[in-house]
């Protein structure tokens, strides 16, 4: 049996596991509305606002993304390990022919497609709507690639909890925890630190692309504010050395960094033969 | 066909398996005994290259821990927890024939074989089956290709008697070709099955040979029942006092019992004969295997 067969066998498995799963569908679907809601009332004083109108949206799109996003990453990437650990199928699994190699990688690419497909159904119909009301495709796009990539950062959490941890449930909890960090924590943390202590441009710049949500966050204003007065000081000072681009690239690559690294750890723990059993 | 050299496996400071060296010929039957924890599931895992050891297994002159995916082609896998799969039965039939490289029509065939035709069960959920078929399931996928090794870890641990007798007949289509290694607690099974018993013990092979073997070295005796005329039985009684003690002696009706060693056995209805005592039948009734095993480990759960 070919090794593209054998993973693409396990993909699809773990795509129809991910998209039957209740949390995945309650969380795609209220994303789905709410996208469409933002997008549908956010355009409706476009004529009046005009681009300003699109920002709104925009912004509004940001915050569901931050929201959603990592917890319908987070879901189904817990369980792709743990969740089998629980269940006895990993034993089993394992136990056929198949290589450590071809079940790890079958499983993040089967996560991250069911993830990608529920992100495009539901920013794929906001962005439509969007474009067809005379938005610029542009901005959407990237918001849009952005998202996927923001996503493909919690599958990449999600799947390291999952091997590390012991239960389905210490993973989700484990990852829910970086997720909190990260939105909640990082953002206040990073303006409380520079009301208290003044930091200087260089920590709040690592501060700020060492977090994966603010990486998310700054590279889609870069998109919709190209002379960055909605991005502070620091923001600024990128757009004026960097310009939009390049603080779109280095958010890009902030993001495929949070992706590849917990990757590689899950990847280094789920290789060593006994790290899918229980013991 | 599996040959084990210096195998040795330790979970941080436990060593569960300590320097075994073994080696199992093709179509041998081999139940491993020991208490909980004794390294039997460990030793299963490690012959599948699913766990990393030291030392070396080859299975049929293959290097597991090299090649563990071509040896895990070979064997095939029953365990001892039915796994949880979110598909039908047919779902499940396409899924591992398309892992084990297989025809799924193969795999159909051998659950026709165990009674679970799909025709009338592919549309179950696999929630829905009950233990005894999902074990038979597992069985089928595991037979279908034909494996060299068949490893089982407890499979009936988990079965009702009736989905236990089950199973155990739809073992016996196993092919003669096949090696067996069975980890198991159920010893009625292990009699059934095996034809070399291991038992293991803090990870190493204390005991290795047949039953009769096991018997022998256990010294478990046997006993000899007699049935006689009813006016003889108090006599007979007496003659076999000679060769025991109290406590090895029963009278029961026109029966009675020593409890003797295979070598005593004959001596003991020479003796009831020699003093004209009618002999109407007599039978022998061997220990049970568990209580053979307890031998090794006291009073212990085996």
């Amino acid at each position: 049996m070919s090794r593209v067969s054998v993973i693409r066998t396990l993909v699809r498995r773990e795509l129809g596991e991910s998209l039957r799963s209740r949390w995945f569908i309650a969380y795609s679907a209220v994303f789905l509305l709410g996208a469409l809601a933002l997008t549908f009332f956010g355009l409706s004083g476009s004529d009046i606002y005009g681009y300003r109108g699109f920002a709104k949206v925009m912004a509004g799109l940001v915050h569901l993304a931050l929201l959603f996003v990592p917890l319908m990453a987070l879901f189904p990437a817990t369980a792709a390990v743990a969740g089998e650990r629980e269940m006895g199928s990993l034993e089993y699994l394992v136990s056929q022919p198949i290589s450590f190699g071809e079940l790890f990688w079958g499983k993040w690419i089967g996560v991250s497609l069911a993830v990608a497909l529920s992100l495009l159904i539901g920013f794929g119909f906001a962005g439509a709507v969007a474009t067809l009301n005379g938005t610029p495709w542009r901005p959407v796009a990237l918001l849009l690639a952005l998202t996927l990539l923001l996503a493909e950062t919690f599958v990449a959490v999600g799947l390291f909890c999952s091997v590390i941890a012991t239960t389905r449930a210490r993973a989700t909890g484990a990852g829910i925890v970086v997720w909190i960090v990260a939105v909640g924590f990082g953002t206040l943390a990073i303006m409380g630190a520079t009301l208290r202590w003044g930091l200087p441009r260089l920590v709040l710049s690592a501060w700020a692309l060492g977090n994966p949500v603010e990486a998310f966050r700054l590279g889609v204003i870069a998109s919709l504010d190209p002379d960055g007065s909605l991005l502070g000081p620091v923001g600024l000072a990128w757009m004026t050395s960097l310009g939009a681009s390049g603080v779109i690239a280095l958010c890009f690559a902030s993001l495929l960094l949070w992706t590849l690294v917990p990757t590689a750890f899950a990847w280094w723990r789920f290789r060593r033969p006994q790290a899918w059993s229980a013991l | 066909m599996i040959k084990a050299n210096g195998l040795s496996k330790r979970f941080a400071s436990r060593s569960v398996l300590d320097d075994l060296d073994f080696e199992i010929e093709r179509g041998q039957r081999l139940a491993l005994l020991g208490l909980n924890g004794a390294g039997k599931t460990t030793l299963l895992r490690c012959v599948m290259g699913v766990l990393s050891f030291d030392g070396s297994i080859e299975v049929d002159g293959a290097d597991v821990a090299s090649s563990g995916k071509a040896v895990r082609g070979r064997i095939g896998y029953v365990p001892q927890r039915p796994p949880v799969f979110h598909m039908s039965l047919s779902a499940m039939v396409e899924f591992f024939s398309t892992l084990r490289g297989i025809p799924a029509e193969t795999i159909a065939e051998q659950l026709d074989a165990f009674g679970l035709p799909l025709a009338e069960t592919g549309g179950l959920a696999l929630r829905e089956l009950s233990g005894g078929m999902m074990q038979k399931a597992l069985l089928a996928v595991a037979l279908a290709s034909n494996p060299q090794v068949l490893l089982m870890d407890e499979p009936t641990a988990n079965l009702d008697p009736r989905a236990r007798s089950e199973f155990m007949r739809a073992l016996r289509q196993v092919s003669p070709e096949t090696t067996l290694m069975l980890a198991s607690h159920r010893l009625d099974e292990v009699e059934m099955i095996a034809d070399r018993i291991w038992i293991l013990h803090e990870g190493r092979i204390v005991f290795d040979g047949g039953l009769g073997d096991l018997r022998a070295r256990a010294g478990a005796d046997a006993w000899l029942w007699v049935r006689t005329r009813r006016e003889d039985r108090d006599a007979a009684r007496d003659k076999f006092l000679s060769l025991a003690e109290p406590e090895a002696v029963m009278a029961n009706g026109t029966h009675v019992a020593v409890k003797l060693p295979a070598a005593g056995r004959a001596e003991a209805l020479w003796r009831l004969k020699e003093s004209n005592l009618a002999i109407d039948d007599f039978w022998v009734v061997e220990p049970q295997l568990e209580e053979i095993v307890q031998r090794f480990f006291g009073e212990g759960e085996i």
